[in-house]
């Protein structure tokens, strides 16, 4: 149980500080901080196995996600 | 209550140990996967950090790593034990391939984290506490000074190079 509060602390503190951050560049890895703590208590507080696919589904998403802004920030592809 | 926030902490400390060593034997502070990751990187060193050590963050923000790895082999062996782990393991590897990702250090975590984190469930430790342990991991290396963070993986690398 109180490993659920811990993760869910954490994440309610990334969130602050990915809101707070001013460079975007410097932005994504308080989001990925807020990803890892969303799918973590995803699993704690669904026990089935199904949860594991909900989880890792959601986790590749945002970091895909994370991926696909951090490379629009970055200028994208060069044609 | 005393005994499982221990438990946490300690499951923290073996966690950053696997996931670092094994994110740098595979290499991920020496150039970024994608541009979003050199982006990251560079903005990282702008605000004092270390370039190897941004570019290793940036590369743990693009795509699962073995941090992720080892975060969803914890899931997995806290939904359904060795099964569960290796299943994760899978996941892991569909989802470097998605984020364009040619390495193997996310599956190769998750599938060393599913062994070490099964090891330790036979000593008294909660599958749990290794979820919220690697939470707590990439939050000291994420989420609290990046400056530092960056500082101290570049270190690393540089001893592993």
């Amino acid at each position: 149980m109180i490993a659920l509060y811990v993760v869910a602390a954490i994440a309610v503190f990334a969130a602050v500080r990915a809101i707070l951050e001013r460079n975007t560049g410097r932005r994504f890895p308080h989001a990925n901080v807020l990803n890892f703590a969303v799918a973590g208590s995803l699993v704690l507080l669904l026990d089935h196995p199904i949860t594991l696919v909900a989880a890792a589904a959601y986790f590749v998403g945002s970091t895909l996600e994370a991926n696909a802004i951090a490379s629009t920030y970055a200028g994208g592809v060069k044609r | 209550m005393l005994g499982e926030l221990l438990h946490i902490l300690a499951a923290a400390i073996i966690s950053w140990i696997l996931f670092v060593a094994v994110d740098i034997f595979f290499k991920l502070p020496e150039t970024g996967g994608v541009v979003g990751a050199t982006a990251i990187a560079r903005d990282i060193e702008a605000g004092g950090g270390d370039l190897a050590g941004g570019t290793m963050m940036g590369n743990i923000v693009c795509s699962p790593d073995a941090s992720a790895g080892t975060l969803l082999a914890a899931c997995g062996v806290y939904v359904a034990g060795i099964p569960g782990g290796l299943a994760a393991a899978t996941l892991v590897f569909i989802g470097n391939r998605i984020c364009h990702d040619p390495g193997y250090a996310g599956t190769t975590g998750a599938i060393l984290a599913t062994f070490v984190i099964y090891g330790f469930t036979l000593v008294g430790f909660a599958a749990s506490d290794f979820i919220a342990g690697m939470v707590i991991a990439i939050l000291t290396i994420q989420g609290l000074s990046h400056t530092h963070a960056s500082r101290l993986l570049g270190r690393l690398w540089r001893v592993r190079e």
